[in-house]
């Protein structure tokens, strides 16, 4: 057998998959969300890589879906449905906190899914102070927000050990996924 | 008897109000973050933050700051003069920066180690033009959203 042939049969087997080794990376368009094309922003990875939070349109609003990264199916969100438009989705370790910033009439205001107890946590920010854009940390125990006073951003970190339970890699401590994560 | 029982929850009240349901904050490193007016975009990993700050003439730079010490870190040949970061992500060690931005007249996607003090331009297959990114924690993916022919996707990367 001729020694390219090998190469030519993973290289068809990568662009039927729709995957392309470049310089050493592989590559993957994230899985679709629903039917055609259709614009998919602000992607989010869990700690582990294997859950993907992003945004698209859902009749019209900006909606945060969450689907495993590799088979591209769709985890459901109990709370997420609605409070649109829907901003800066960002996962715990294990995918078990999805943080992000809803409307909530008027205001903007974060709020954290945890997918194990199905609780709703909202972040009342002192001072007055509104939401653009946040990052949970993978352990779930801090949250760096971007927000907004007197016309301008600022960077703020807040200490949640007293609020959620860690989600830390298998092997640590306190760690812990969502409904479908295995025993 | 009723006074003093109100005054008590009103202190109840206020003090779950000070709490934030649960949100402390960082007195130490958020009164620095505060003078930083103008930063955005954070990206939390074990220890580490990363997030663009202000640096002269309405351009941003990539800041990164240890948290366990409350320090910024230097990321030597990361902020260009002539480049504009739009957006920045950091693995769980702190080792590695993915970041998003403007210089000429590209957007480009790099990944800066910080042991190696090295960046690495990683082009955007099909062409597009990035938007922003984030890390996987353990290091080993990027999600990328891209603009081609006028539709936002997303690109995930597994790093070698």
């Amino acid at each position: 057998m001729p020694s390219w042939r090998p190469l030519l049969t993973v290289g068809l087997l990568l662009s039927v998959s729709g995957c392309s080794l470049i310089g050493g990376l592989r590559r993957q368009a994230a899985s679709p969300a629903g039917l055609g094309s259709e614009n998919r922003e602000s992607p989010a990875l869990s700690g582990d890589g294997r859950l993907l939070a992003s945004l698209v349109e859902r009749a019209g609003r900006t909606t945060v879906i969450l689907q495993e990264r590799r088979s591209g199916t769709l985890l459901p969100l109990r709370h997420l449905r609605s409070h649109q438009p829907h901003q800066s989705p960002s996962l715990s370790w294990n995918g078990r906190y999805l943080a992000l910033v809803i409307q909530q009439g008027q205001r903007r205001q974060a709020v954290i899914e945890d997918r194990a107890t199905g609780q709703l946590h909202p972040l009342f920010l002192p001072g007055g102070l509104e939401p653009q854009g946040l990052s949970l940390a993978p352990d779930g125990q801090r949250i760096a927000l971007t927000v907004s006073r007197n016309g301008s951003t600022q960077v703020q970190v807040f200490d949640l050990s007293g609020l959620l339970e860690a989600d830390r890699a298998p092997g640590q401590k306190e760690s812990g996924g969502g409904p479908e994560s295995p025993p | 008897m009723r006074r003093s029982l109100l005054s008590g929850l009103a202190l109840l009240v206020l003090l779950s109000g000070c709490s934030g349901g649960g949100l402390r904050p960082l007195p130490g490193l958020n009164q620095q973050l505060a003078r930083l007016n103008g930063s955005k975009s954070p990206s939390l990993a074990g220890s580490w933050l990363a997030f663009l700050a202000p640096r002269t003439a309405g351009r941003l730079q990539v800041q990164l700051i240890d948290l366990a010490r409350a320090t910024p870190v230097p990321l030597p040949g990361l902020n260009r003069p002539d480049a504009q970061p739009l957006s920045v992500a950091v693995d769980q060690r702190g080792e590695q920066l993915a970041v998003v931005r403007q210089r000429e007249d590209r957007t480009e996607l790099l990944l800066y180690r910080r042991s190696l003090q090295s960046t690495q331009i990683l082009p955007m297959e099909p062409a597009g033009v990035p938007r922003s990114v984030s890390f996987s924690a353990d290091g080993r993916v990027l999600a990328v959203e891209v603009s081609r022919g006028g539709i936002w996707q997303i690109d995930l990367l597994e790093l070698p």
